[in-house]
């Protein structure tokens, strides 16, 4: 093996991981005090090695950086102080870009520059449909989103880009695969991928893995309320586009589905108020947060905390809702149609990875 | 010689009294040596009692006092008393009292006999009358002006004494002068720092007591510590002066770098050693030395030629503190240039470290375990290795390889001794000449020649400028100890010293060869010529001597064989054999001192009688004692071998080279070979002891009486 | 006739930093904290790389102490006050209170009346020594001490009532000396890093679980164990013996600097298990083998004995399940993250220099950076081997002797 070490690969890993890692002295005690570290080509000591000589390659293509769930156990135990955790992180963002179909997308949604692009060109598109469609009236009342927005145009809308995005993202993973299998031919491979990925299901639904990390408890409790949140209001989702078609909407305040909604609400919101509130005030345990992670994280956030405004807005009959709502859209925009370029995007690679290790028969 | 006056003390204290009968003790050993004076005190140690020992050599003129009780490595301060005054100790404590049975016919013969050793021993010993070579010079030669000699010189000079420096070059600094920074030692130990010798240099032109001579070389050096003869020259003209000792600081070599195969040396201009990399840095020219472009690309291998049994099987020490240094002075010249140092092992001890992580920051540094199976020449250079960090085959594409090379030690015999026993200083390793390099790294074993820094070991500068200092200290204390006629370690403080009864000499050479230290030297016809400041005093050379001519004043072949006649061996009917053990009195002795002290029981037919190394055992003592009815005779010293735990090298290694004149005497007598035994016990075995003297008492009693019983 | 010069710490640098100077002819006062000369060294079986008993060399610097009237020593002393410059310091001594005095001749009657226990120092606390005691069988000076903390004094006395030598005074108070001195050395040493900082390796969970100056006792004759390697748990011999090297040092989280002997300890220490028990294994994890300059004989000693793995790759975590231990490392050159169960795991911890007050410090609180014409010698320095000490020992012996 040929090895040219990319400087300005190891220049932007110490800028967004802010962590000192050419000082790493291979002694391997990241993969010690790591829980979730396979027995066999354990990580991070290697993706370290890697990254101190730059090699871009290896890295952006090696599917253990997603094993990690950034608990941060080898930072903290780190006898160098060089915060694999943070390293790991920074890389997971390269692999995100990296794997981003097509790639430019990636490469723009990682530059805070653009992000005035992403977030005014859905509102561009999205009130050039409400021109198109004529409901552009924030005077409408009593407030009914649905004429606001009809629901067979947003669902086309939205569903349209979606598999735009579903495209997009089967390619991602095409590619993903393929490192996965360069990188651990399945060569003893005991099961089917199906059944492993069940389990990897399972595994994550469960936050099993996740809860062995040591260092920052409480980042396995948000994200597991923020996990579940997610997981609910899809659901609940689901059913009111469901509801809209087939029964009635708006769903009462009393239906069993919109207290499910209103839980998932106060899930998400605790969840990620907490991932937030740690990233502020504890960066030396929750690790290093770069723009991906804000971007991402904060969008979130607001996405989560629009979601009450508009319900209150329908129920008080308050016309400033319409605006709220449409800001709303952009930021369901941001998160689901952009999922494959965001940190986002985490949810499918991990799944995968996770799928893929007990699939190969890696230890 | 004036008649001994005698006092004999023995203290009751300790369960001496309760073990045996004293009275008995003192009317039994009276009868046969007449003391003039017998007292007994049951704590003999406290004021009382050497307050009567000091009344009665004062009223009654004693000039010997033999004191039974404890071991004589205890309250030595206590019973010592004019320098006149002849003391010997006799251990009834730790060997009797607290090893025997007590209130037991035997314990009581045990104590008896040692009682009697003692004073046959100090009616035939003398004090000693220190030897001190004329005029002795207390200036110290330093050879070598590179930074272990420079140092060595300053610091001496700077503790009052006069040093001549001798240089072989035109020009003083050594291997530093060639460099261009040295590694940094204090914090933040990130930029490697100005090189210390030009300083150090300017220090030293500066000091009136240091007398430099350049170009010079040491044509030769004869005679002793207080008294070496040293003959220079510079550039045929011979000069010679007079210094009490020498420091030996002659620095190092690279290993030849044409040796390493492997590593192309030969096959590109561009694969250089450190030290020609050193040197271009210095002449603030580093470029690849085919095209004489700056270099893009630079591979350093670490070990190159150490730790490799097939080159120098010794890791190095310098090497990976001096790449990362070189590592550094091309990120700083090349911004854009990539670095890799491949290592078998990152070896910075202490603080070294820090500089180790400093370093590793730089983002065009790389470095990696690895085994560097080969370098292609063709065209660039590919290095190719196999690391274990990566787990694979890597290549590296290099237009500049820089070798870390080994030190080896330079020649000692640059000194040109004009000894019996070589020009040099003897090697302990691989060219190294050091003895007992743990507890006494300057221990030498050519007595006030210290050998200092890369000469001795391999180090770095701050190591050696360490270095320069110890070996400085034990030079100056060399010509202190000559002056005042002592010995140097481990005898410090010794006075006396062997003495030759030269009618009587063969020539054979024994003593020349066997000495340790390299004291003798020999006229052409082989006649020994002794030069007692060399000697350390640990009698080997009287232990080699078959015509037993060799004599310490206070430790002679006769006072020996008279402690040894001194025993009252029963008949053969009594079947109560005897047992004299020799044993080593720097760790056997302690030994046993603490099998009493752990009341470690052990057969009181062994009689022991301390020597300076078993070494210094004369084959006359062991006929003597098989003559005197001894059943047995067991040496006990210390470890031979290349872990040697022996106080003079080889001492201990002798007495198994001279087991087959012993077997001779043995078979001359017609007595078995069991008859004699040697053991090497550690002096933390003290629980061996009750085994090693029981098992032997039981394998001669199985071999039965010596015959020559009553004879 | 200059005044003496003070050397403080009486192990083995302190010790050959006052004999050197000694020897060349100029006063010397030792002061030791401790009731006994030897410091560190006194407590190890055997040195790197000759395995040789320690009492072997100081029996020989006793002896010199012994013999050279040049040189006095104070134990259970320690300096309460440094003042003064270059060349003209003041001293003064504090001296804890002598209970039992030079009268003692260590004949023993004491021991075997005294009713209290206390843990033993000298075996880093493996084992018990009465209250009154003989520190070790070579402690120099040979005399009794004891320990006030745990005597009942005049409550109980019985050792004062069976004392033929007046030796005894439990009513001694501690008392101090004045001295006028020209240099001042400190060889002031080491202690070994606090394992009980390394949660994470488990010391203080498993009684088989222990530090690298510990394995030294369990392999010495005059140990806890009579020189039997066994486990602390059960007295049973160790098969599997794990020796974590850099255990808090090269850790920016404990020592930053690398203690430089443990490399060369542990190797020690895996033929000791080998010597004691053929039939056990022993594994070293280490991160660089540093066995510098000739001891590289010595690691290839190491190397040849097939009961030995040595495995690049840090030991950096200790799990305990239903009372096993397990190490888990990574064994870098195979890729593997190994949990191996071990039965003894001997962590190599690091050297620290012993706090010294009052003066001002360099690195990490060694003394690499006095001023005021203060010397330091040994491990107070730097951290060294038993080799390195005694070099740096002479050298600052040289420079208490300059004018």
């Amino acid at each position: 093996m040929e090895f040219t070490p990319d400087i300005g690969f190891i220049r932007k890993l110490k800028r967004n991981s802010k962590a000192p890692l050419k000082q790493c002295m291979q002694c391997g005690n990241c993969t010690v005090v790591c829980e979730l570290s396979p027995v066999e080509y354990p990580y991070p000591r290697k993706e370290m090695q890697w990254a101190a000589w730059g090699l871009k390659d290896k890295l952006v293509t090696d599917p253990d950086i997603w094993l990690c769930h950034q608990c941060g156990d080898c930072s903290t135990y780190c006898p160098r102080g060089v915060k694999p955790a943070d390293v790991l992180a920074s890389l997971r963002q390269e692999s995100i870009i990296h794997h981003a179909k097509p790639r430019w997308m990636g490469r723009l949604m990682s530059y805070p520059l653009f992000l005035p692009v992403a977030l005014i060109l859905p509102l561009a598109i999205i009130i050039l449909i409400l021109l198109l469609a004529g409901t552009l009236n924030t005077q409408v009342n009593p407030v009914n989103y649905g004429t606001f927005f009809p629901h067979a145009i947003l669902n086309s809308t939205f569903g349209s880009l979606f598999l735009l995005t579903v495209i997009g993202m089967i390619f991602s993973i095409r590619s993903f695969w393929k490192d996965l299998k360069k990188s651990y031919p399945p060569d003893k491979a005991q099961k089917s991928f199906f059944k492993s990925f069940l389990e990897a299901i399972r595994e994550i639904i469960t936050h099993r893995k996740f809860n062995k990390c040591q260092t920052v408890k409480y980042r396995t409790y948000a994200h597991f309320l923020v996990f579940w949140g997610f997981v609910i209001l899809l659901f609940v989702t689901l059913f009111a586009i469901l509801s809209v078609i087939f029964w009635e909407y708006p769903i009462p305040l009393w239906n069993p589905i919109k207290i499910a909604g209103n839980i998932a609400f106060l899930m998400l919101f605790t969840g990620t108020s907490i991932m937030i509130f740690e990233r502020i005030f504890n960066k030396e345990k929750a690790g290093n947060t770069v723009y991906f992670d804000w971007v991402f994280l904060i969008v979130f956030y607001l996405l989560i905390l629009t979601g009450p405004v508009l319900e209150i807005a329908r129920f008080t009959n308050w016309s400033g809702g319409y605006i709220w709502y449409i800001l709303h859209l952009v930021l369901v925009w941001f998160i689901i149609i952009f999922l494959p370029y965001t940190k986002f995007a985490h949810m499918i690679y991990r799944t995968i990875a996770v799928a893929y290790l007990r699939y190969s028969g890696r230890k | 010689m004036t008649e001994k006056m005698i006092g004999i003390y023995i203290c009751t204290g300790c369960d001496i009294g309760n073990c045996i009968d004293v009275q008995k003790l003192c009317d039994g050993v009276s009868e046969e040596y007449n003391p003039d004076v017998v007292q007994t005190r049951p704590s003999l140690c406290h004021a009382a009692g050497p307050d009567l020992i000091k009344n009665d050599i004062k009223e009654k003129d004693l000039n010997g006092v033999v004191i039974g009780a404890c071991s004589h490595r205890f309250h030595n301060k206590t019973f010592s008393f004019d320098k006149e005054i002849l003391t010997e100790r006799v251990n009834l404590r730790e060997q009797v009292a607290w090893s025997q049975e007590a209130r037991n016919e035997d314990t009581q013969m045990l104590a008896e006999d040692l009682m009697r050793m003692g004073l046959a021993k100090i009616k035939s010993i003398l004090n000693p009358k220190p030897y001190i070579p004329e005029d002795p010079s207390k200036n110290i030669l330093v050879l070598g002006g590179g930074i272990s000699g420079i140092t060595a010189a300053i610091e001496g000079a700077k503790a009052g004494y006069e040093i001549i420096l001798i240089e072989k070059e035109d020009m003083l600094g050594g291997w530093s002068n060639n460099l261009f920074k040295q590694i940094p030692l204090e914090p933040p130990f990130q930029e490697p720092q100005e090189r210390i010798i030009s300083e150090k240099i300017l220090e030293l032109q500066g000091n009136k007591n240091i007398h430099s001579f350049l170009s010079t070389n040491i044509e030769k050096i004869s005679g002793e510590p207080g008294n070496f003869k040293v003959l220079l020259s510079k550039s045929g003209e011979q000069t010679s002066l007079k210094a009490g000792a020498i420091v030996l600081a002659t620095g190092w070599k690279p290993y030849d770098a044409n040796k390493l195969t492997h590593l192309s040396y030969n096959s590109s201009q561009d694969i250089i050693t450190n030290i020609e990399f050193e040197k271009m840095a210095n002449d603030g020219n580093i470029r690849i030395p085919s095209s004489g472009k700056d270099p893009k690309s630079v591979v350093f291998i670490q070990c190159a030629g150490s730790r490799d049994k097939g080159h120098l099987p010794y890791c190095s020490n310098y090497c990976c503190g001096t790449s990362l240094k070189q590592a550094k002075y091309l990120l700083n010249i090349f911004p854009e240039t990539n670095v890799y140092i491949i290592y078998k092992d990152i070896r910075t001890p202490g603080h070294y470290e820090e500089f180790y992580k400093h370093l590793q920051n730089e983002e065009r540094l790389f470095l990696t375990k690895g085994d560097v199976r080969e370098i292609n020449v063709n065209g660039g250079l590919e290095v190719d290795f196999q690391s274990d960090l990566f787990r694979e085959e890597i290549r590296i594409d290099a237009d500049l390889v820089v070798l870390a090379m080994g030190m080896t030690p330079s020649n000692s015999e640059d000194l040109n001794l004009a000894y019996r026993k070589g020009k040099g200083l003897p090697e302990l390793k691989y060219s190294f000449p050091d003895s007992h390099f743990i507890c006494f790294p300057y221990e030498s074993r050519r007595t006030g020649i210290h050998a200092a820094g890369t000469a001795r070991a391999p180090m770095d500068i701050p190591s050696s400028m360490e270095d320069a200092g110890g070996a400085m200290l034990k030079a100056i204390q060399c010509v202190e100890a000559t002056g005042r006629g002592e010995s140097v370690h481990p005898r410090s403080g010794d006075q006396s010293w062997p003495e030759l009864y030269m009618q009587r000499c063969t020539d054979c050479k024994r003593c020349t060869e066997e000495c340790p230290f390299g004291s003798y030297d020999e006229t052409e016809s082989g006649t020994p010529l002794p030069n007692p400041a060399r000697c350390r005093r640990c009698g080997i050379c009287l232990g080699a001597c078959p015509e037993r001519i060799i004599n310490f004043s206070n430790f002679s072949i006769n006072s020996v064989s008279e402690m040894i006649r001194a025993v009252h061996v029963p008949d053969e009917f009594e079947e109560k054999p005897r047992i004299l053990a020799f044993v080593c009195e720097n760790d056997a002795y302690p030994a046993f001192d603490m099998a009493g002290l752990k009341r470690l029981k052990y057969s009181s037919f062994v009689r022991i009688i301390p020597v300076r190394c078993i070494g210094s055992i004369n084959k006359v003592w062991i006929s003597d004692a098989l003559s005197q009815g001894f059943d047995g005779i067991i040496q006990i010293g210390c470890k031979p071998g290349d872990d040697y735990q022996c106080h003079y090298i080889h001492g201990s290694e002798l007495t198994e080279k001279r087991g087959e004149n012993i077997q001779e005497t043995l078979d001359k007598m017609m007595l078995e070979s069991e008859r004699i035994k040697t053991v090497f016990l550690e002096i933390n075995e003290y629980d061996k002891i009750p085994d090693i003297i029981n098992d032997y008492v039981e394998e001669i009693e199985l071999v039965g009486m010596n015959p020559f019983k009553g004879m | 006739m200059r005044n003496p010069i003070l050397v403080i710490g009486g192990g083995i640098s302190g010790i050959t930093t006052a004999i050197e100077i000694a020897e060349v002819g100029h006063e010397v006062v030792l002061v030791e904290k401790l009731p006994y000369l030897g410091g560190k060294v006194i407590k190890f079986h055997e040195y790197f790389p000759k395995l040789c008993p320690p009492y072997c060399g100081l029996e020989i610097n006793f002896k010199r102490i012994r013999e050279n009237p040049r040189i006095k020593y104070f134990t259970s002393s320690t300096i309460e006050k440094i003042s003064g410059d270059k060349g003209d310091y003041q001293a003064v001594i504090r001296h804890e209170a002598q209970m039992v005095n030079n009268n003692c001749t260590a004949c023993g009657a004491c021991v075997d009346v005294c009713p209290v226990e206390r843990e033993n120092e000298y075996n880093y606390g493996l084992d018990k020594t009465k209250a009154i005691y003989l520190p070790h069988e070579l402690a120099f000076p040979f005399k009794f001490t004891i320990d006030e903390n745990a005597c009942k004094k005049q409550a109980c006395s019985k050792c004062v009532e069976v004392c033929d030598y007046n030796a005894i005074h439990l009513n001694a108070i501690p008392a101090t000396t004045d001295l006028k001195v020209s240099s001042l050395v400190f060889a002031t040493g080491w202690e070994p890093y606090d394992a009980n900082k390394l949660e994470i390796l488990g010391f203080g969970k498993h009684p088989d679980i222990i530090t690298n100056v510990m394995f030294e006792r369990f392999t010495a004759p005059n140990g806890p164990t009579g020189g039997k390697l066994l486990r602390p748990s059960n007295g049973e011999t160790p098969q599997n013996v794990i020796f974590v090297q850099c255990a808090g040092s090269r850790d920016e989280n404990h020592l930053p600097y690398c203690s430089a002997v443990c490399c060369s300890a542990s190797l020690k220490h895996a033929l000791k298990v080998r010597e004691k028990n053929p039939e056990a294994k022993a594994r070293i994890f280490y991160i660089d083998l540093r066995v510098t300059g000739r001891n590289e004989d010595f690691l290839n000693k190491v190397k040849e004995d097939e009961g030995i793995e040595l495995i690049k790759g840090k030991a950096g975590k200790i799990e305990i399940e239903n009372n096993e231990i397990y190490v888990i490392a990574e064994d870098i050159a195979s890729g593997r993250r190994l949990k191996t169960k071990a039965d003894l795991v001997v962590l190599a911890t690091g050297i620290v220099p012993s706090a010294v007050e009052s003066i001002e410090n360099g690195t990490e609180g060694f003394l690499d950076q006095l001023q005021n014409g203060y010397i330091a010698s040994g491990c107070a320095k730097r951290p060294m081997d038993v080799s390195a000490s005694l070099k740096d020992a002479t050298a600052a012996a040289l420079k208490a002797i300059q004018l």
